[in-house]
């Protein structure tokens, strides 16, 4: 067959016109949500256990196929995307425990968990975390996933050289305020030069936030970042770096690294799930390290929601889903796979979760977690808390690593603030 | 164009064509507008309507997910009053002044080499290209390395001619030059090539004219390469302004901690946060999308200025 130029030409333009035209088609016919059998499961890579995931998968097998969807890079604003879009919106969708505040608004994207029949579980998932699930309107837009109590990992062969308590008993109840903390970060930089028991003093202002039930702007839209428990959060901050306690490293940095794996750094306050950071970060220190209170009480950092949208065609189905995936079985699962740490204190006692852990010289560290994942309090996180704790955020890191004078720092901070608040329609 | 050509008109063509009907033409050439449509759907799609859409966000208030509420020209009146943006365009412009000047000499010397080198001339090439084709995200994680405190490469080098350590990526001026440094370590290689493309356009004549005459190596660079450059110097400025405004994988990577904390702020004291990057922490962590648009705007108004300087630039050039 001969082909000739015009001839190509016109097989080329048909060709792009039918991908057009099916294109466009197919557009037209976009399902907003699934269609009878699908049912689209979006969260992100360790978001879940991916062993659950699978045997949920054969489990509603027979009813639906479950398709679970990793997605990666910014989830958050991938699937806003989407909702916005109002097309291809996935039936459950994970959110991610740092961006629940800013869901809460929306309210009417999601479908009211209650009216599934939620709160007949309600009593098997930690209150504090449920609560943060619930809307201004009271609807309940999320199911529990996982929850971060934060704890201090430490290197006990460190402490004892100092001359600190080194078994994690003794830790937590030495060490269970602020300032016996302190007090230890300064006879361990004293009796071995060059160690310090912080690496930065954000950590510090950070727990101490999670600590208290008060934030940054309250329920009913005022500015409240410039109350005493806000400053008293800072103040300790500014302490610490006063005490001189605190490294010059950032977190996270070679330096850092380093530094931790010769013991210079030998103490972190991080969440339960930081656990696997340190396992993959530093694998040398293995059974170096142990776990103990966080200091100054019980805090939270982190942990998700499963959400069912309002696009989904079968939503008893969906919350079926989800509620088997979330049961206290497997979220022990998601503990052993993921480090998901659970939010239904039943598996706690679990003999997977009691195992002793070899990273952290045998220690059984649920005795440390279970206990603070219980006791987190219970605090009204706004929409405005990130707009709004940013700046403080960024002062506090400017005394603690450029040395700024915390008078001034803390009068910037406060200036930023308003400005943001007059801008956001936070009153103040 | 003040002087009339000097060209005698063509010959009328011995049959006239048959006066067209404007709209029939237009129709039979549907074939041609067809082939060239997809780039103009793509546009539409992919370019004109964000940019349509992202003009009408900056006069509401959204975050993103609910509904729009009119705001009127509220969020350019805090623009204006915007400290941090202002910042922002101050470190963008410094970051961007730090990188491209040393750039453009270092890019300069690589080119003449270029051009003198004899043998391995393709591999030296494609050598130099390399930085420009690696992901910037890579080059950040190296760099972060590089520029670490204790076991960073810069500060070994520093200590080995007996200076003391710097922070770099804890001071502000610190994290600015090592941006900056990442930059010129990027755009070098790119910069030399073309530099050396346009090295060989220059005629052989006038270096052998110039030899005739008695100059140096020194006196005929500045006397004869340099000028003959001055079009390709230009087309590398604007290109490393351009790119330049843009920065923000090199800051968003070089200072991302595993602290719980926004990857969009710029280090201590905001010293590394470009606009781009401000662009990104008002609208993605504050999800304030409204106001996010109005610093994209702020942040085109920039460009602009800036794109109006080098073509005034470009146009000076032209009158001579």
């Amino acid at each position: 067959m001969r082909l000739s130029r015009r001839g190509l030409l016109r097989a080329g333009l048909a060709g792009t016109a039918a991908t057009a035209l099916g294109g466009l088609a197919s557009g037209c016919a976009v399902p907003t949500g699934s269609t009878g059998r699908n049912m689209v499961l979006w969260y992100w890579s360790g978001g879940l256990s991916d062993t659950v995931v699978k045997k949920a998968k054969a489990r509603y097998d027979s009813s639906v196929d479950l398709d679970a969807i990793q997605i990666g890079g910014y989830y958050r604003s991938k699937l806003i995307t989407t909702m916005t879009g109002q097309a291809h919106i996935p039936d459950i969708a994970g959110l991610k425990g740092e961006d629940m505040a800013s869901y809460l608004p929306n309210a009417d994207q999601f479908i009211d968990l209650r009216t599934l029949g939620a709160e007949k579980l309600k009593s098997q998932y930690l209150d504090w975390k449920w609560q943060q699930a619930v809307a201004p309107d009271g609807s309940l837009i999320g199911f529990p996933i996982d929850v971060g109590p934060v704890v201090q990992y430490y290197q006990p062969a460190v402490y004892e050289k100092a001359g600190l308590a080194s078994e994690p008993d003794d830790v937590s109840s030495e060490m269970n305020t602020w300032d016996k903390f302190f007090a230890a970060g300064e006879q361990l930089r004293k009796r071995i030069p060059g160690t310090y028991i912080l690496t930065d003093v954000g950590s510090v202002f950070e727990m101490s936030i999670g600590q208290g039930t008060t934030r940054f702007v309250d329920r009913d839209k005022h500015f409240i970042g410039d109350g005493q428990h806000v400053r008293d959060c800072w103040d300790r901050a500014v302490e610490a770096k006063r005490r001189g306690i605190v490294s010059d490293l950032v977190a996270g940095t070679p330096d850092s690294i380093s530094a931790t794996e010769k013991g210079r750094l030998p103490s972190q306050l991080n969440a339960s799930w930081a656990a696997g950071d340190l396992k993959l970060q530093y694998p040398k220190t293995k059974g170096r390290w142990r776990v103990a209170n966080c200091p100054g009480g019980p805090s939270n950092v982190g942990g998700s929601f499963l959400a069912i949208t309002k696009a989904c065609r079968e939503p008893e189905k969906a919350f079926e889903i989800i509620t088997w995936l979330l049961d206290a079985d497997n979220q022990a699962q998601g503990f052993v796979d993921a480090g998901l740490f659970p939010s239904t204190p039943a598996s706690y006692d679990m003999k997977k979760l009691r195992e002793p852990d070899p990273f952290f010289g045998d220690q059984i560290t649920m005795d440390v977690y279970g206990p603070a994942a219980e006791k987190i309090p219970v605090a009204f996180n706004s929409p405005f808390d990130v707009a709004l704790g940013q700046p403080i955020r960024d002062e506090i890191k400017n005394v603690g690593v450029l040395g700024k004078d915390p008078k001034k720092a803390w009068r910037d901070a406060m200036s930023k603030c308003r400005r943001i608040a007059d801008h956001l329609g936070v009153s103040h | 164009m003040a002087t009339v050509p000097l060209v005698e008109k063509p010959p009328a063509p011995a049959v006239e064509p048959p006066p067209a009907n404007p709209k029939k033409s237009i129709r039979s050439y549907w074939r041609l507008y067809a082939a060239i449509s997809p780039f103009y759907l793509l546009f539409l799609a992919f370019g004109l309507i964000p940019v349509g859409f992202s003009l009408y966000l900056s006069f509401h208030r959204w975050d993103g997910l609910g509904s729009m509420e009119y705001a009127g020209l509220s969020q350019y009146k805090y623009l204006l009053s915007d400290t941090d943006f202002w910042s922002s365009i101050g470190n963008t412009i410094i970051i961007w002044a730090l990188a491209t000047f040393p750039m453009i000499f270092l890019a300069m010397v690589t080119a003449v080499m270029l051009n003198s080198a004899v043998r391995f001339k393709k591999i030296y090439r494609f050598a130099y290209f390399l930085p420009n084709v690696t992901s910037v995200v890579a080059v950040a994680i190296i760099f972060g390395s590089v520029f670490s405190t204790n076991f960073g490469l810069v500060n070994a080098l520093l200590q080995a001619v007996g200076l003391d350590q710097v922070a770099w990526l804890n001071t502000p001026w610190g994290i600015k030059v090592a941006i900056a440094t990442l930059m010129t370590w990027q755009w070098t290689g790119y910069n030399a090539i073309i530099f050396l493309a346009g090295l060989q356009t220059i005629p052989g004549e006038l270096y052998e004219a110039a030899r005739v005459d008695g100059a140096g190596p020194i006196q005929t660079f500045f006397r004869i390469t340099l000028p003959m450059m001055r079009p390709v110097l230009l087309f590398v400025l604007v290109i490393s302004t351009v790119t330049g405004l843009q920065s923000f994988s090199e800051p968003q990577v070089l200072l991302q901690t595993t602290a719980n904390e926004s990857t969009f702020s710029g280090g201590p004291d905001h010293a590394g946060r470009t606009m781009v990057l401000y662009f990104f922490q008002q609208t993605f962590d504050n999800n304030d999308f409204g106001y996010g648009a109005a610093v994209a705007w702020g942040i085109f108004l920039v460009v602009v200025i800036f794109s109006i300087i080098n073509w005034r630039l470009v146009q000076r050039r032209g009158e001579d």
